[in-house]
């Protein structure tokens, strides 16, 4: 089986974001793997140690990604992947659609038979990347999947529904599934390995045209006012009185 | 496969225990049964340390992984301590097993997030390398930070993860630098740019990540000159003092314990009443690692009115909190092979001295002990304290 997982940067949310005084573009000071996209890798690596086959992983970058994307890549090739693949896109873009269109060309000349990419990005929050590029591939699409194992022709995959429900799938090949979460939690690469695969792992990269797709313009991105927090301190007595103030302020009391 | 991977294990395993001093003398082990008779986790481990050795000696090593036996160890140091062979277990054998528990991937997860959180923000918590000086904020008071135009200082402390980030530990670094300035020390900090120290990295097995540190933190301190380090943090403690002069580093480093004491007689002359009876817990990396038993009994003992209880097992047998050695992570995982947790054990112990103070002088003590009382009902009862915090107290 022939295997690839995809693997965008996001905004590391440990450092504080920045919006530009327009408020039409985000800086983060930092960027990080995508948490989704590392769970696909994790079970594009377990399919792989089931079944046999090959894991390329594809790390989608713009400018601003460019190097950072290389340690996730070098990270995934230390986990067991075959092969590391970066494509550089002529612009950034937060359209899904856009960015699957640019794909889709790209991975089809590869004839994968299976494409994993994580369930969502926590920058454009869509969940769209799966199912557009599906479409734009003519592929079928599954998400929310937690589990996969190959059985005769078919991919046998399991996904979380409403109500502690799980639903199991034949899933026909080639297809796109996305990812909740692996079936083990992602490995853990020792440091050493990870600098290892580093220096050593050939990263191929390739240019990659995104089209335009009209229809959707940021208006503006803005933080909503934090709401108040008010400590109230003292003796028990003191602060129940406070908090007695404070709710007949309100109108709960 | 497994034919093949326990014999790529073998040589990995050996290969790092040859890079650890003494650790040949494995080989000397005669079956006695003292490390395991020692351990804290002795009744809970399929594999005490005399066990471990059997198996690496019978080529079972993956027998024993599979076990998680290399993560009930609390890296306390009792068993090399006692061990009539002087086998480095804590600082070889045990690490050395965690190490290919590493590289096969499957550590336990609390640990894992923490190593990966220290490899790329220089902090287990996941907090932002740029908020490691953001303790220094809650002051009244300034303090010198490092930089390209304050180059020199006579002490530099160091907060390390726990006392720069932790809620509750921050109160023991604030309250050393609260003494520094009542006892009019040059003293300033590397702020945003140190990171973690990583005994504890050391300790679990991440021997590639410990020297990424070392190189790091020892690259920041050779730009600035200095007399001394002192530490509230007994890991960062041992490790700038043993581990770090095998890479180079060669400045004079102090325990705050050790500080304290030595500062003993100005602070005496402070000193006022404080009305407690205070029991005191040697912490294994300042204790029976490090030889320092003295020093903050001395200290307690000088402050007025405060009545000082031992507690049952004391110096060289303390029992552990079970924080060290990366402990401080594996509670979920320790809590399937144990019902009672080392620091409730000992909580209890400290409770039964009659004292109303627990003094502690780890950071690590205070989070574990703190969350036994919780535990254990003993909260009200008994609270702890670092020496810092008990001696800033005496001097206010």
């Amino acid at each position: 089986m022939k295997i690839c997982a995809l693997i965008r940067m996001v905004p590391d949310l440990v450092e504080e974001l920045e919006i530009d005084e327009n408020g039409t573009e985000i800086y983060p000071s930092m960027y990080i793997a995508n948490e989704r996209d590392e769970q696909a890798v994790e079970e594009a690596i377990i399919l792989k140690e089931k079944h046999g086959g090959t894991v390329e992983v594809v790390g989608i970058a713009d400018d601003e990604v460019s190097t950072e994307i290389d340690e996730p890549l070098a990270m995934a090739i230390a986990k067991g992947a075959d092969k590391a693949m970066k494509v550089n896109l002529s612009r950034p873009t937060y359209k899904r659609a856009e960015l699957a269109k640019a794909l889709a060309e790209f991975l089809k000349e590869r004839e994968y038979d299976l494409i994993l990419t994580g369930i969502q990005a926590i920058d454009g929050f869509a969940g769209m990347l799966g199912p557009m590029l599906a479409t734009y591939m003519g592929l079928p699409y599954i998400g929310n999947v937690v589990y996969a194992e190959l059985k005769d022709d078919h991919l046998l995959v399991r996904k979380e529904l409403e109500g502690g429900v799980i639903g199991e799938y034949k899933v026909k090949l080639p297809a796109v599934i996305g990812i909740v979460s692996a079936e083990k939690p992602p490995r853990f690469v020792p440091f050493a390995k990870l600098r290892q695969a580093m220096k050593s792992a050939e990263i191929e990269e390739f240019d990659l045209d995104v089209p335009e797709i009209e229809g959707l313009e940021v208006e503006r991105y803005y933080e909503p006012p934090k709401p108040e927090i008010v400590l109230i301190e003292g003796e028990p007595e003191e602060v129940a009185e406070k908090l007695i103030e404070v709710m007949k302020e309100i109108g709960v009391l | 496969m497994r034919m093949d991977a326990d014999s790529s294990m073998q040589d990995t395993y050996f290969e790092r225990l040859s890079e650890i001093p003494n650790s040949d003398k494995y080989r000397q082990c005669l079956q006695c049964g003292t490390c395991g008779g020692s351990c804290p986790y002795g009744i809970a481990t399929p594999f005490t340390p005399r066990r471990m050795i059997l198996a690496i000696r019978a080529n079972i090593i993956d027998e024993l992984l599979e076990s998680g036996a290399q993560w009930l160890c609390t890296s306390c140091y009792t068993c090399s301590y006692r061990c009539p062979s002087k086998i480095p277990l804590t600082d070889g054998i045990i690490p050395a097993l965690r190490e290919l528990s590493l590289l096969e991937g499957n550590p336990p997860e609390e640990l894992a997030a923490a190593l990966v959180n220290i490899a790329r923000y220089g902090n287990p918590f996941k907090e932002s390398p740029r908020k490691r000086i953001n303790w220094t904020k809650e002051l009244d008071f300034e303090i010198k930070i490092l930089s390209a135009k304050e180059k020199s200082t006579d002490v530099l402390f160091i907060p390390e993860c726990f006392g720069a980030y932790h809620r509750r530990c921050k109160e023991v670094t604030k309250a050393m630098v609260e003494i520094f300035k009542i006892l009019g020390v040059d003293f300033a900090i590397l702020g945003n740019d140190e990171r973690c120290i990583g005994d504890l990295t050391r300790l679990s097995g991440e021997f590639g990540l410990f020297e990424d540190l070392v190189e790091k933190n020892m690259k920041v301190m050779s730009k600035y000159e200095f007399n001394r380090v002192v530490t509230i943090d007994a890991h960062a403690y041992h490790a700038l003092k043993h581990e770090y002069p095998k890479f180079g580093f060669d400045k004079p480093v102090y325990h705050h314990t050790q500080f304290l004491a030595e500062n003993l007689e100005t602070l005496k002359s402070m000193f006022n009443e404080l009305d407690y009876t205070v029991t005191y817990h040697d912490a294994c990396y300042v204790g029976r690692r490090n030889g320092i038993y003295d020093e903050p009994r001395n200290v307690i003992r000088a402050i007025l009115g405060v009545k000082f209880v031992e507690m049952k097992r004391i110096r060289e047998n303390a029992l552990c909190c079970g924080g060290g050695g990366g402990g401080v992570w594996l509670d979920s995982f320790i809590k399937e092979h144990l019902q009672e947790r080392p620091a409730e054990d000992r909580v209890r112990e400290a409770a039964a001295t009659g004292a109303d103070v627990l003094v502690t002088s780890c950071i690590l003590d205070i989070p574990m002990f703190e969350d036994a009382l919780k535990v254990t009902g003993l909260e009200g009862q008994l609270v702890v304290k670092d020496i810092s915090e008990l001696v800033l107290e005496a001097l206010k």
